[in-house]
């Protein structure tokens, strides 16, 4: 009894951290080293496609920290009044194209993906990842050794767009897309394990930049702004790099 | 008369619960304004999901009935070891979350599936084509069809299929001569409430079956890919759907035959 009323009374400090998908594995991490360093500290996530963080805090989800996997839904929260203070970049993310160990659709170099009869998932047009794919494949189609309609017959091929990174990953995980558009980040020693990675040329790829923010209200300000110092800081660096991540600047 | 304390007790419940179910409902149609419901509705968008949406659910009720017919019948009329199983198992889809049985599907019958050898063999690769929303929607509709159909076949007395039989029916003409006429108020109410399930499916869609625009966005899907950048599209969207799902069930409600109706769906009887 007197015990379930302490537990009751003495509740950790709660943090409630608003993240890209794309960063699930890393910022676990993150709060994991976190909490190790203070017990009161208890790091709650939701991560989702940033389109859906930034709907999520205009309808007053009660976020501490917002962490978008690109600038506009960042610079969107912020023309909504929705943050505190200036964004800092924190990380920077690269596209890969990832095809089943298997291969189905027998893809041996980029070009392939323009063959009718790929099937080709990306992310929906809302989602970072998705805007950053189509970008990728509008350069692709302009670089030399790429017919001119490359971009229309791949996009052609598209089967699905999922609704985060992630659920792209995982369709071509299982086997059932025959390839699609993820972050380097995304590729996790798991998934490596079942897909075969297509880097995409230095002149085609897009350079995802992740900006992270007190949410302005933020129950727990405070935490929040630790949590920032420690994702800008070495250590949290460090950890953003083994997961696959490119320095913030 | 009831004491005050308990009218007061029940009304109290009342208002709770229809505030809870109906102001979502009122608010989703007072957002947007008739003229603006109308353009958005007029969105090619919007017309191919409602034209997807209608095609799939259609048939996704057909199969329901032409599969689930017998098994209703089996669970109405016969004992059988096993029975209950069978019964738990076709019920189980209610309450799993519906993206669970998208991951089902998807190991069962995806290409790299449990049957997804079998099923290259025949020609055929589900995930990601408009035969996978139909069985999506099977998947998640079925218990609405069995549950209400075999309530209904299980009602009729025996002696009227006993009868037909005396006078020289085979098992087939009694069923569809005597025991189907007599249930079909429950078939029909069955069917409706796995049309309007199916017309709703979500959750094992978006997983087993993908999301494009005129092959497997469903008016669910539409909703939640518009939601994310454009509020009135989507609450157009959402507009319809209520409106249909409400006509439904209300249509199932006044029709002649709903009043036979069993269970939750039944029309209050006069006596």
């Amino acid at each position: 009894m007197w015990l379930f009323l302490g537990l009751l009374l003495h509740q950790p400090q709660h943090l409630s951290v608003y993240a890209a998908a794309s960063l699930s594995d890393a910022f676990n991490e993150i709060a994991d080293s976190l909490e190790r360093r203070d017990p009161e500290l208890k790091v709650d996530f939701n991560f989702a496609g940033s389109q859906v963080l930034e709907l999520q805090l205009g309808q007053g989800a009660a976020a501490d920290v917002f962490a978008s996997a690109d600038e506009r839904w960042m610079q969107i929260a912020r023309d909504s009044g929705f943050i505190e203070g200036t964004p800092q970049t924190f990380a920077r993310n690269q596209l890969v194209v990832i095809v089943p160990r298997g291969n189905p659709a027998r893809i041996g170099k980029l070009q392939d993906l323009a063959r009718s009869g790929v099937k080709l998932v990306l992310a929906a047009d809302a989602v970072p990842a998705g805007r950053y794919a189509r970008e990728a494949i509008f350069r692709l189609a302009w670089s030399a050794g790429y017919p001119p309609d490359f971009s229309r017959r791949v996009l052609a091929n598209v089967v699905s767009y999922e609704e985060n990174v992630r659920s792209v990953a995982s369709k071509v995980q299982l086997g059932e897309a025959d390839a699609g558009f993820v972050y380097v980040s995304d590729v996790t020693p798991a998934v490596a394990r079942q897909v075969r990675r297509f880097d995409l040329p230095d002149t085609a790829n897009v350079i995802a930049t992740y900006p992270i923010a007190v949410v302005r209200h933020a129950t727990n300000s405070a935490a929040a702004r630790a949590f920032i110092d420690f994702v800008l800081s070495p250590s949290g660096q460090a950890v953003l790099s083994k997961n696959r991540f490119l320095p913030g600047r | 008369m009831k004491p005050l304390v308990v009218r007061v007790a029940l009304s109290a419940a009342v208002a709770t619960l229809l505030c809870i179910l109906a102001l979502p409902m009122i608010s989703l149609l007072v957002r947007l304004s008739p003229g603006e419901l109308l353009h958005q509705l007029a969105q090619p968008v919007v017309l191919t999901a409602l034209g997807l949406s209608l095609e799939t659910s259609v048939a996704t009720t057909m199969l329901v009935i032409l599969l689930g017919l017998p098994v209703a019948y089996l669970l109405a009329t016969k004992e059988f070891k096993g029975k209950r199983v069978l019964q738990t198992l076709v019920e189980i889809p209610i309450v799993l979350p519906p993206t669970v049985a998208g991951v089902g599907l998807l190991l069962a019958f995806g290409r790299a599936g449990l049957a997804g050898g079998a099923l290259k063999a025949l020609g055929i690769e589900l995930p990601f084509t408009t035969l996978a929303v139909v069985v999506a929607q099977l998947f998640v509709a079925t218990p609405f069809f069995i549950s209400a159909a075999t309530a209904g076949l299980a009602g009729i007395e025996r002696r009227y299929t006993e009868a037909a039989a005396t006078l020289g029916a085979t098992p087939g003409y009694g069923f569809f001569r005597v025991l189907l006429p007599l249930a079909l108020p429950s078939v029909l109410a069955g069917a409706a409430m796995s049309w309007a399930r199916a017309l709703g499916e979500f959750g094992a869609t978006i997983t087993f079956a993908g999301n494009l625009p005129g092959r497997t966005q469903t008016m669910p899907l539409a909703v939640y890919t518009a939601l994310q950048d454009d509020l009135a599209a989507a609450v157009a969207l959402s507009v319809l759907l209520v409106i249909l799902s409400f006509t439904i069930l209300l249509g199932l409600r006044f029709a002649p035959w709903g009043a036979a109706v069993g269970g939750a769906l039944a029309r209050p009887r006069r006596r």
